[in-house]
């Protein structure tokens, strides 16, 4: 299990010590049952940091954030940033590492592990609760969760409530840390593509059927794009407007800008969008989940990802998130890869 | 004109307004939405809040304004491209919902009249329900001027009696179609409106988010734009556009050119859904952003809807939804942040 006392005395060092600017964790909301990300600047902060299972966010995504912010200082702050991860987010850390959008040294890695556990489904609690109020949440011992709301103490079985990401999860455990708190242990999972089997089973019209009603309902607030840690490019297609224009940009090469998806919410549209954020993310994409968790309609995005996840492991044998030093799938080539492709 | 309708004649009276289109709060999956119904007897008026508010109805995401082709003599012919004014009825709106409608009205209003608004607004008959039980834990209409069970913007407003409704025509438009059916309709008792009273001040109570001395933030923001609460309220700010899409009262919207063929030229003028809290949003095309992070599109939103919108129409641009609280991905709270307005005032 994780101490979040030893936690806190670690954070309270690094920053007492001035090793890292501030630390990116997670508090309890004022309002809620769900954390909020928290960031810690002063070691009399520190105690606000929390870690229990509503500890949903993929905190690596805030490093995008950062590196676009020490762009813009005169005289950047070079000490390393304080993040907590739990595996999923270490592994999109080791990603970001691999295509060497961050540095080893810009980041105090704190590693959490959730072990035999994961993080919880805000939709799955409530449901399974019937809408009651939730005091708190606990790690239970028995794969289970021990829960509180008015009527006393409730144990809920882990398989309920969990997190589907949580469900199917490689590696509960960070790949990667300074310091770890928890065990390497990971939880027993059956089929890592298990969400994904019953969806494969559809025949092509079914799925087209299926992904046309998803997709129609997408509003096209790009809260799966924002809450990616992957999706970090400073230009995007589904922008209409070039961000990496800068004052010596020419007209000419501004009216080169092409709009490859229309603003307009309609079928083509945020097909494209959403197929060209999934081929972006093969072999990239660690499954945290967030763009799922984000999306306020209620889009399966997970399920494209775990796709796309699936076809590298199978045709590449290639897991993302696992090894910062060997070349990321997309730039890579081995004489063994397959070439059915090539007709 | 107050009226009693029993549970079981409410279909009856949807089966006379067939000649309308009808939208009303559709289940798909576990979310809730409004669409448009098929069948009277689909409508189910026990629903929690939409996920999204029946803006969407009056001012689309995407509205064709006018379509474009060039002739033969290579003259360009435009097209405007008014929408429909089909009769409408939105069943189920909430009171808050219904108080963003009159905002908005004020701001397609003025010196140019949105044509495109206003065809779809005056075409559209709104029947609220009263909110017996906050529909979400983030309700906090009371402190922006509304109620659960305020009639403001509302042509009907409905109150769940358990068996019955007791259904309240506050229009002309109201009244219409009340008389298409009007057999189904009782007088009401002197103990129904005593039932009305009693629930209303019941739903008022439940209410427990708030935001105190709410008066005071205006005029406390108008000192506060470089302040660096901002920096420290925006930080887990992803720049998605939730609070605002999801918003009775957000109105921005962009115009693009959808172009099918530049030679000759053909395609649509399309007005959709904008947001100040996206990057591009004030993006210019010098490559120069004035409102160039997180702070300052954070600032922009509380700014436009506590002190810009309350200078110009004297009234808040928040009803008090709760939606921007409840979807915020990140637990970004309106609420906590004019909190710290006010504390930083004081």
């Amino acid at each position: 299990m994780v101490n979040l006392d030893n936690l806190k005395k670690e954070a309270n060092r690094i920053l007492k010590e001035e090793k890292v600017k501030y630390i990116i964790g997670y508090k309890k909301s004022s309002n809620g049952l769900f954390t909020v990300p928290a960031f810690i600047k002063n070691p009399e902060e520190v105690e606000k940091l929390t870690w229990d299972p509503t500890c949903v966010y993929n905190l690596t995504r805030f490093l995008v954030d950062e590196k676009r912010k020490k762009a813009k200082e005169k005289e950047p702050d070079e000490r390393p940033v304080g993040l907590i991860v739990k595996g999923c987010d270490s592994r999109a850390l080791v990603v970001l590492l691999q295509e060497k959008f961050i540095n080893r040294d810009d980041v105090y890695i704190l590693g959490v592990s959730c072990e035999e556990t994961g993080v919880l489904d805000e939709k799955k609690l409530a449901k399974t609760l019937k809408g009651k109020k939730v005091k708190n949440i606990e790690f239970g011992k028995n794969d289970n969760f021990v829960v509180t709301t008015k009527d006393g103490k409730t144990e809920i079985p882990a398989k309920e409530i969990l997190a589907e990401r949580c469900l199917e999860c490689n590696a509960n455990f960070p790949v990667i840390s300074d310091i770890l708190f928890g065990e390497k242990v990971k939880r027993k999972s059956d089929n890592p593509f298990e969400s994904l089997e019953k969806f494969e089973s559809l025949s092509k019209e079914e799925r087209w059927t299926f992904w046309k009603e998803q997709l129609d309902k997408c509003i096209r607030c790009y809260a799966c794009r924002s809450v990616c840690p992957m999706c970090y490019c400073d230009e995007c297609v589904a922008d209409t407007i070039n961000f990496a224009v800068i004052a010596e940009t020419t007209a000419e090469e501004k009216a080169q800008k092409i709009k490859w998806v229309e603003k307009s919410p309609v079928t083509s549209e945020n097909f494209v969008y959403h197929l060209v954020r999934a081929i972006h993310l093969a072999g990239r994409c660690i499954d945290c989940g967030e763009c799922e968790r984000a999306c306020p309609l209620d889009i399966p995005l997970r399920l494209l990802n775990k796709k796309l996840e699936k076809e590298a492991k199978e045709l590449f044998g290639y897991e993302a998130g696992f090894d910062a030093d060997v070349p990321s799938l997309v730039s890579s080539f081995k004489d063994e890869d397959p070439e059915d492709f090539i007709r | 004109m107050e009226k009693i309708l029993t549970k079981k004649s409410f279909p009856l009276w949807v089966k006379e307004l067939v000649s309308y289109k009808i939208y009303a709060p559709q289940k798909n999956g576990d979310l809730w939405n409004f669409e448009t119904i098929k069948k009277p007897e689909s409508i189910n008026l026990d629903f929690p809040n939409t996920v999204l508010p029946p803006k969407n109805i009056i001012f689309p995401q995407r509205e064709v304004l006018l379509e474009f082709e060039s002739s033969n003599e290579n003259k360009l012919q435009v097209k405007e491209t008014l929408p429909d004014d089909d009769p409408t009825i939105i069943f189920g709106v909430r009171p808050c919902d219904a108080k963003a409608l009159t905002l908005t009205d004020k701001v397609f209003s003025g010196d140019f009249k949105d044509p495109y608004y206003w065809k779809r607004r005056n075409s559209t008959v709104l029947i609220g329900l009263a909110c017996n039980i906050p529909p979400s834990p983030n309700c906090f209409c009371l402190s922006v001027g509304g109620s659960p069970h305020s009639k403001e913007g509302l042509d009907i407003l409905m109150t769940d009696l358990g068996d019955k409704y007791f259904v309240e025509s506050l229009s002309e438009k109201g009244s219409t179609l009340i008389n298409l059916a009007k057999p189904l309709f009782q007088q009401p008792k002197a103990a129904d409106k005593k039932a009305v009273e009693k629930t209303q001040a019941e739903a008022e109570k439940k209410i427990t988010r708030q935001i105190k001395d709410i008066k005071k933030i205006p005029s406390i923001l108008k000192n506060m734009f470089d302040s660096p609460l901002w920096d420290e309220e925006s930080l887990s700010c992803l720049r998605c556009g939730i609070c605002t899409y999801l918003c009775p009262t957000c109105h921005c919207f962009d115009i693009n050119d959808e172009v099918a063929s530049s030679s000759p030229v053909k395609g649509k003028r399309v007005r959709t859904w904008d947001t100040c809290q996206f990057p591009d949003f004030t993006m210019h095309s010098s490559g120069h952003n004035p409102r160039p992070d997180r702070a300052s599109r954070l600032r922009q939103r509380i700014f436009h809807k506590f002190q810009y919108f309350v200078e110009r129409y004297q009234n808040y641009l928040c009803t008090g939804c709760g939606r921007c609280i409840s979807k915020c991905p990140v637990g970004i709270d309106i609420i906590e942040v004019l909190d710290k307005v006010r504390d930083y005032g004081s």
